[in-house]
């Protein structure tokens, strides 16, 4: 459950990020630097989808671990 | 252990370069503004120019500029004066009449110097006309063709007004539709093999690759949607290309709701390898066939084909394909682990 608050948090940060850095207008911060921000923030949306797939490996690792303590016993 | 391994590390040391040089290689100069944007024919109006990754004081040769209408008919400015790298200002003395048979014409901004090289920004200005003569327009228009541009070489990416900096996605975003491609095709062909030779092992590879491809396709909607949000102003505009992938990607989610449905191993293998063929045959028209038919926000659409030489230049090129390479072996790495746990686990079953 912890994981799960944890990576809803990250997500929840990440838009937050991505929406802020969103700009219209002419001399504002994201047209001085042609939007780059947007570039790292799907960086992150990429390396938070491995870190998504590693957590439910884990999981499913922990079971099979749970299985074959089952059978040891 | 390495040499049964190289390809994962392959793999990574791919996606550093990928990362490295994409993220680092400059974009070409371009121009972001021009103001104002709309004149009347008949004055003479000094245009506000901003540049961007410019470099305007470091010209050796004067900077020409010109409001070009296509390849016969364009008007080279009057007098340019640079204020910085990245503000100058040019001098139109715009005719009495256009070109054109129509009230409002729009016109592109092209910029050249030895520092910069060519420049254009699209639509840049809207010039509007009382009363139309388009002979007399020809006449005063085409005395100053757009030639003898500058060639100024070095290693940038092309620089697309709208996508900025964010022509970088196409190695974040673009490679992973490609490499999710890869996956699902690999899958379905795992299918394929299941329904022919009844071996299970068929079948944990299909619904391996499946699941790293619908993992895939999700992180390639996510980007998108974060690009669409800064872009398009939300992050699902209900836009084709949006709604043709979410489709796809739900159908495919469905394939794990059938797997879940079935008690029996062998009537779950067997009718989920079938619904696995549909689904890639529905994926295909889907994010291919109706986004070129009807005419999409996204960069390349509007009957374009999205790889065409005019969207990728060599620079692009030598990153995008790496790209697609790294992704595809990053996401069979996974795929290789999702099997292991699945054989393991069936082990455990049998024991």
């Amino acid at each position: 459950m912890k994981k799960y608050i944890f990576a809803l948090t990250t997500l929840q940060l990440l838009f937050t990020i991505s929406a802020a850095a969103q700009g219209t207008g002419g001399s504002d911060f994201l047209r001085n630097i042609g939007k780059i921000y947007v570039v790292v923030a799907v960086i992150v949306a990429v390396f938070l989808g491995i870190v998504v797939f590693l957590i439910y490996l884990d999981r499913r690792l922990t079971k099979l671990e749970d299985q074959i303590k089952d059978q040891n016993e | 252990m390495m040499h049964k391994n190289w390809w994962k590390y392959l793999g990574v040391v791919i996606l550093l370069y990928v990362f490295t040089v994409g993220m680092l290689v400059p974009l070409k100069p371009g121009i972001t503004e021009v103001n104002p944007s709309s004149v009347k024919t008949g004055e003479t109006v000094t245009f506000k120019v901003w540049g961007y990754n410019s470099n305007f004081t470091q010209a050796q040769t004067p900077t020409r500029a010109w409001l070009k209408l296509d390849d016969e008919r364009a008007l080279i400015a009057e007098r340019v004066v640079i204020k910085s790298d990245t503000m100058l200002e040019v001098e139109f003395r715009i005719p009495e009449y256009l070109p054109v048979s129509k009230k409002v014409q729009d016109f592109s901004l092209i910029l050249d110097n030895d520092a910069d090289g060519p420049s254009v920004l699209p639509s840049a200005v809207f010039i509007t006309q009382d009363s139309v003569n388009a002979a007399r327009g020809t006449e005063v228009w085409v005395n100053h063709p757009v030639e003898e541009l500058s060639n100024v070489s070095g290693m940038t990416f092309p620089f697309r007004n709208i996508l900025g900096e964010t022509i970088r996605n196409t190695y974040f975003h673009v490679a992973l539709w490609l490499a999710m491609f890869t996956i699902f095709i690999a899958g379905v062909y795992q299918s394929i093999q299941y329904l022919r030779l009844k071996n299970p092992s068929r079948d944990h590879w299909a619904v391996s690759y499946t699941t790293i491809g619908v993992l895939l396709g999700i992180l390639g909607v996510v980007t998108g949607a974060i690009w669409a949000k800064n872009t398009w102003g939300a992050y699902w505009s209900w836009d084709v290309k949006q709604n043709t992938t979410a489709i796809a990607l739900l159908i495919y989610l469905a394939y794990f709701v059938l797997r879940a449905s079935f008690e029996d191993p062998e009537q779950q293998a067997r009718i989920s390898a079938v619904y696995n063929i549909f689904a890639f045959a529905a994926l295909v028209p889907l994010i291919y066939v109706i986004p070129r038919l009807t005419d999409s926000l996204h960069p390349g659409a509007g009957g374009n084909i999205t790889f065409g030489s005019q969207d990728l230049d060599n620079t692009m090129r030598m990153v995008f394909y790496p790209a697609v390479i790294g992704w595809t072996l990053m996401g069979l790495w996974m795929v290789t682990i999702l099997y292991r746990i699945k054989q393991i686990q069936e082990k455990l079953w049998e024991a």
